[in-house]
């Protein structure tokens, strides 16, 4: 074999080797992210629901919200089941839509999975940051859907970068107005997430590969 | 033996090719794809996968089933077992080429 020759035959094998490496990667990337813009959709709907239902109580009923602190509770014990369920099927659904058998079922226990451990993160947190009381119960949400938008950030920087931008998007569209819109704090968020969640799905969509 | 005896399944050693087959036969389980889940992953038109998937099973390294699910005509990919022979059996001459000289 002819020294030019040699290096041909090297360069094309480090070049395969390295191809196979990308395909594996962007193949399981492409499962993991089965359904992410819809599931991305619901749960901005859901939020936006609780934050509009939630101001609508203050404003309405406010003497049952300071007699009830805990009312948030309620509230989210519904929405939550109704998403968890929601981003199952959709998450199943686009998973088997892409592969079949075993491929798809494990991609979506792994994401179930992570999700799980974010979301008991969520809920266990604030008993550790010593919120779980009547008088500091108003932070509890703010707390919970902060560690959530981490877990977007998380998961876009494991599996794709737009994910991370959303989820960095919906804590500003939820905290700024936390910290800066007083009453109106509630309404502000709801819509803010809204639209996040909506322009977040399209770009993610129009950008492929989900 | 020497380098020159090194023989890359040449099928395979095709980048499109090769990217197919890796999806195909590093599933879990065995399991199927679907052409538009391919098409999507490897950023391919739809002729030149359909140029690649015809070369591959002319080969018998996989097969392709239409089928009607939901009323929606849909095409899985697999690998067949001599594919996934033929792949091994190329991953092991990769090797072999990355690592020559071979360790005395």
């Amino acid at each position: 074999m002819q020294s030019g020759q040699k290096e041909a035959v090297g360069l094309a094998a480090g070049e395969s080797w390295e191809a196979i490496h990308q395909t594996l990667e962007r193949s399981h990337r492409s499962l993991y992210l089965a359904g992410t813009a819809s599931i991305l959709l619901l749960w901005g709907v859901l939020t936006a629901v609780y934050f509009i239902v939630t101001f609508a109580m203050g404003e309405l009923a406010p003497e049952f919200v300071a007699e009830y602190p805990w009312y948030h509770g309620p509230v989210w014990a519904v929405l939550g089941p109704l998403g968890m369920i929601g981003s199952s099927i959709i998450g199943h659904r686009a998973g088997e839509r892409q592969a079949g058998g075993a491929v798809a079922r494990n991609a979506g226990i792994r994401v179930f999975l992570y999700w799980l451990a974010v979301a008991a993160t969520a809920a266990l947190l604030p008993g550790v940051a010593g919120i779980w009381n009547s008088e500091q119960a108003d932070h509890i949400p703010y707390t919970v859907l902060g560690v959530i938008f981490l877990g977007w950030v998380l998961f876009g920087i494991l599996f794709r970068p737009a994910l991370a931008v959303v989820g960095a998007a919906l804590a500003v569209a939820v905290l700024v107005p936390y910290y800066l819109a007083g009453d109106l704090s509630g309404l502000i968020s709801g819509l803010a997430v809204l639209v996040v969640c909506v322009l977040g799905a399209a770009w993610i969509r129009r950008s492929g590969r989900l | 033996m020497s380098k020159d005896e090194i023989v890359l399944d040449e099928t395979i050693h095709q980048p499109t090719r090769l990217r197919i087959m890796t999806m195909l036969v590093s599933q879990e389980g065995g399991g199927r794809l679907a052409y538009g889940f391919i098409q999507q992953t490897l950023e391919l038109t739809g002729g030149n996968l359909t140029t690649h998937l015809r070369r591959l099973e002319d080969a018998g390294f996989l097969e392709t089933s239409k089928v009607f699910e939901n009323s929606k005509p849909r095409t899985w990919i697999s690998a067949t077992e001599s594919g996934r022979r033929a792949y091994g059996g190329y991953l092991d001459n990769l090797r072999k080429a990355l690592d020559w000289p071979p360790p005395t």
